[in-house]
């Protein structure tokens, strides 16, 4: 695997260039809710020997806070909040020698698949854009594959650095539960989600999540990644039965099991018979937490305040009602609904034991396989407003990605060819902690099937 | 007739100098909005961070409760809006709290000993503070995010003089332990009251919430207020509500609480955000090495081994400084009934008139014993001993070194005394031949010469033997 | 989800819920929550429920105090402030 690429490194020698580029881009796709390539975050002071990220901007997902940078999570809730602190992942990348140049789009709250939720702005895919960018980390996805950035943080608590990472044709990488600390992301679902990391370059991806990742004192749930012995892989699991794929997916699918077969795997089918209740235990268990984690948003100590109230409750009930979009309020109702006493045992504690149930089938695959093969998604990027794929629909095509982030286990989605000029991307999962056998058989992939720029995006400037 | 049963619901800040969940200084009364970070004031992307101290403290509370305590704590959202409580969620503990099922002993109103069942004990954060001016409201969450462990008992108390007892019992329990500083009138320890009544033999009554109680007077008092009148209500037919009513303290009355009924449903989770916590034996043996002889245990053994009375035992059991105090200067002088007599009394006495604490104040128990040890030696006698205690305040010095600097060692010896005879036979020379000639009657004139002579520091026993001698 | 569990539930979570809110927000729970039912096609008897994704050790932090720098910022945030507090309406 390659070092971080060089062309980034003259950013700052090159703005002028780097903004001529980038402009007429940003305003194609919209992948940033604030965008200061002028006046980037200053990076941190780390020995030089210990910046690996030296010079290179970075884009984050408005989710995460940013010192000094807005964290309006998509949302009116949050429009005019500025961060006063550093997420533990953006400290550790200034502090490896990046900048922040701006927070990217993203369905409010981390809520949807399309980046549509967003209240604040809309973004489309590079690649066409009468498309979505798919979501919820569209911004991230959209920014790097337009060549904005070489590469950006995306949190993924059900598919979202995933999905629009195969929507865009980039690399989008969900490492192990707690390796990449969770300070500083702002709470969705608390006991799945992770951040995670995009870019083009799957070395990269790597160098970015050896600068950041470990143990963090502000987040109790955090991990230092455990030592694996280190074995070739050899063996792919594979689903016997994939049903309701979009043809072009299909295709694209059915090409990387005969790459895998010809780089040596051996591929061995296997069936994960929970998988078709790993969609409504992830909503249950993920909306569970949401109503929780969103209650903090009351308009008093900062966030949307309405223009008068006339008893607390008003103020607060006022600032929910017009602060949250749609999607956000339906998510907080069905958590809600699913803790209530009555409620509780039939919904949000079935759903944990069948996050019990589901942990347990994804064992017996690894059991028999050192990794796991699916589509990330079962459709390519979908125009905007489709109506075809409703928010419920959007939800059921989940089913690939929520698997890894109920049994707390890493994944990649990797940019596995085009269906129809559109970009589609495959998904390999581990074992926990074993992030190390994704990036090598990604690489592997790569060496048949190189990473395909999108149409009119380049690094000329940087010349 | 009717009986009264009460179960107490009793919140503690516990001792830990920064805050449950974060680094926070945990003080109380400093300007609003000081101690505050992020986390404590529910900022988007922050987590809790569990301190240690506050595990500890709890685990010491629950054991010395007697319950069983939990193998792997846990802790659990409670979710309801309030302006006070930042994430309008509380992190509690629901499902695994650190200990359950204990029972403690306590000294009843009437002196028996009563036990009562601890249903079990949690760790919880606090909440801010709002403070209410005209048409707003005020938040100050410095107080946000505390330590706090709320121990729930069983229905076991009966009347409002023994819910007094055992608040007080509890609060020295918890100052032994070192956990809490229990004042109630600070808001460090803060109490709810659930009361019912029944007849004799009868299942338990529908029980009401008191809540707004901040004194252990207030809890007796509103206990009784609440006994009269749910036998009132029953006796004239009417049906005793669930609901929670509030101390009105200036009219000595409980008032219903205007409640949104239906409306409250916590709905507990676990917490995601901290792992559970497993004791190790490293935690087990700090635990354990906290552990202190409780108050009533202490009294008992401290009246049995010095024969002290009900009173005395009390008075030296009140707090663990004070039984250290006692226990140390009693071993040291042999003679704890006169130490429990010194502290009761004069020791009292000079507190009060140097406006200290025994803790800040200069007499230690060596000094102490050492001044009982000169009396019981017959080195001084008791008015010289209150003169030293006084000095001891005075010039912050030993007994022994006040008595030798100024000379107030008795006389005890003859070589000492006989030239001080010499001189009163000498200025009284007339009474001695009276004596002498048979008039008895004037010896004590003579005693009370040799007295004030010495400054009263003569052994009156050996004045009087050295005297007959001497007359003959 | 009928109408009555619809309005407890948005009073629990404060959220004020319109004609069109209701009848939109009503039909999107009803659909989650009756696809959510297919759980129970599902035996998990005997199973512990999963409440934490990974968990290795005990985590806790020492007790020592960090006075927070940022209590001046984060008080210049409020949306409504007298002196130090943050202010709600009361009712008189």
């Amino acid at each position: 695997m390659s070092d971080a690429p060089s062309p980034w490194k003259s950013f700052q020698a090159k703005k002028e260039a780097y903004l001529a580029y980038a402009r007429p881009w940003e305003k194609k796709v919209g992948s940033f809710l604030t965008f200061r390539p002028e006046a980037p975050s200053s990076a941190g002071s780390g020995p030089s020997g210990a910046r690996p990220l030296e010079g290179l901007p970075f884009g984050v997902k408005d989710n995460i806070a940013v010192r000094d940078f807005p964290l309006t999570c998509g949302s009116k809730m949050l429009a005019d909040l500025v961060s006063p602190y550093d997420a533990t992942v953006v400290a550790r990348a200034k502090a490896a020698g990046a900048s922040v140049i701006g927070k990217t789009n993203l369905d409010e709250f981390g809520m949807g698949s399309s980046t549509e939720n967003s209240a604040l702005g809309k973004t489309s895919n590079p690649w066409d854009q009468s498309r979505v960018a798919g979501g919820s980390s569209g911004g991230s996805a959209a920014a790097v594959a337009a060549g904005l950035v070489p590469f950006a943080f995306g949190t993924d608590t059900g598919g979202s650095v995933r999905q629009p990472a195969g929507f865009c044709g980039v690399y989008g990488f969900k490492p192990t539960y707690g390796v990449l600390s969770r300070y500083g992301l702002t709470a969705y679902a608390s006991s799945l989600e992770t951040p995670g990391i995009l870019a083009k370059d799957l070395g990269l991806v790597k160098t970015v999540f050896d600068a950041v990742k470990g143990r963090d004192p502000h987040d109790q749930t955090s991990l230092d990644p455990e030592s694996q012995p280190v074995r070739p892989v050899k063996t792919i699991a594979v689903l016997a039965d994939l049903a309701d794929l979009d043809p072009g997916v299909k295709a694209v699918y059915e090409q990387t099991l005969v790459h895998l077969k010809a780089l040596g795997y051996t591929l061995v089918p296997v069936t994960l018979p929970t998988l078709e209740y790993a969609v409504p235990a992830y909503y249950t268990i993920a909306t569970a937490e949401a109503s929780a984690n969103l209650a903090r948003f009351n308009g008093i100590r900062y966030g949307h305040r309405p223009v008068y109230a006339e008893n607390p409750e008003h103020l607060v009930r006022q600032s929910r009602t017009a602060g949250f979009g749609n999607e956000v309020k339906t998510r907080i109702m069905l958590g809600t609904y699913v803790l209530r006493s009555g409620f509780q045992d039939q919904f949000y504690t079935k759903a944990q034991k069948v996050r019990t149930l589901i942990s347990n089938d994804l064992q017996k695959v690894f059991d028999q396989a050192d990794l796991l093969l699916t589509p990330t998604f079962p459709v390519p990027a979908f125009v905007h407003g489709d109506k075809t794929m409703t928010e419920f629909q959007q939800k059921l095509a989940d089913k690939f990605t929520v698997t890894a982030n109920l049994a707390g286990v890493p994944a990649l989605s990797f940019p596995a060819g085009l269906a129809g000029g559109l970009p589609v991307g495959m998904q390999f999962t581990a074992p926990a902690f074993c992030e190390a056998r994704l990036f090598e058989a990604a690489a592997a992939f790569a060496t048949r099937v190189p990473v395909a720029d999108c149409p009119g995006t380049s690094l000329d400037w940087s010349k | 007739m009717y009986q009264t049963v009460v179960g107490l619901e009793i919140h503690i800040h516990l001792n830990t100098k920064s805050k449950a969940f974060c680094s926070c200084l945990a003080e109380f009364g400093d300007e609003p909005n000081t101690n505050v970070c992020p986390v404590c004031l529910g900022y988007p992307g922050v987590l809790p961070v569990l301190n240690e101290e506050a595990l500890t403290q709890g685990y010491t509370v629950a054991r010395a409760l007697g319950c069983n305590l939990s193998q792997r704590t846990l802790f659990d959202r409670k979710n309801y809006f309030y302006p006070d409580m930042p994430k309008n969620y509380q992190i509690t503990q629901f499902h695994d709290p650190v200990g359950r099922d204990g029972k403690i002993e306590f000294q009843a109103h009437d002196g028996t000993i009563k036990t009562i069942r601890i249903h079990d004990v949690h760790l919880e954060e606090d909440a801010g503070k709002m403070i209410h001016a005209g048409d707003m409201s005020l938040c100050d969450y410095n107080r946000a995010g505390y330590s706090l462990l709320e121990v729930v008992t069983e229905p076991d108390l009966t009347s409002g003089e023994d819910a007094e007892a055992f608040l007080l019992s509890f609060q020295r329990l918890v100052r032994y332990l070192g956990v809490s500083d229990g004042n109630m009138d600070e808001g460090s320890m803060k109490c709810d009251t659930n009361v019912s009544i029944r007849k004799a033999g009868e299942p338990l009554g529908t029980k009401v919430e008191i809540k707004n109680l901040n004194s252990t007077r207030f809890i007796k008092k509103a206990i009784e207020f609440e006994t009269k009148r749910q036998a009132t209500a029953l006796e004239t037919n009417q049906r005793i509500v669930q609901e929670t009513r509030l101390w009105n303290e200036n009219r000595d009355v409980t008032e219903s609480m205007r409640s949104k009924e239906g409306s409250l449903d916590y709905r507990y989770f676990p917490e995601p955000d901290i792992p559970p916590f497993l004791p190790d034996a490293a935690f087990w043996a700090a635990v354990e090495s906290r552990q202190v002889e409780l108050p009533l245990a202490r009294k008992h053994r401290l009246t049995a081994a010095f024969g002290l009375s009900r009173e005395q035992g009390d008075f030296v059991a009140e707090s663990r400084f004070m039984a250290d105090f006692f226990e140390q200067a009693a071993k040291e002088s042999g003679n704890g009934l006169a130490v429990a007599n010194w502290l009761m009394g004069d020791v009292q006495k000079e507190l009060n008139h140097f406006n200290l604490s025994l803790e800040a104040s200069p007499l230690t128990p060596f000094r102490l014993a050492q001044l009982q040890k000169l009396l019981d030696s017959g080195r001084i006698h008791i008015k010289i001993a209150k003169q030293l205690l006084d000095a001891v305040f005075e010039q912050n010095k030993d007994p022994e070194v006040v008595m030798r600097e100024k000379g107030l060692e008795a006389i005890t010896t003859e070589e000492q005394l006989s030239p001080i005879v010499d001189k009163v036979f000498e200025a009284h020379a007339t009474v001695v031949e009276a004596i002498k000639a048979g008039d008895a009657r004037q010896k004590g004139f003579l005693v009370g010469q040799v007295m004030k002579a010495t400054d009263g520091r003569a052994a009156p026993a050996l004045v009087n033997s050295l005297l007959a001698k001497r007359l003959g | 989800m009928d109408i009555g569990e619809l309005e407890t539930t948005a009073a629990l979570a404060q959220i004020d819920l319109g004609e069109g809110d209701l009848a939109r927000l009503g039909d999107a729970v009803s659909q989650m929550l009756a696809y959510f039912e297919k759980m129970n096609a599902l035996d998990t008897e005997g199973l512990q429920p999963t409440t934490h994704a990974l968990v290795k050790d005990n985590r806790v932090r020492p007790d020592i105090v960090e006075p927070s720098a940022l209590a001046d910022d984060l008080v210049d945030r409020a949306p409504e402030r007298e002196d130090r507090f943050f202010v709600i309406p009361n009712v008189l």
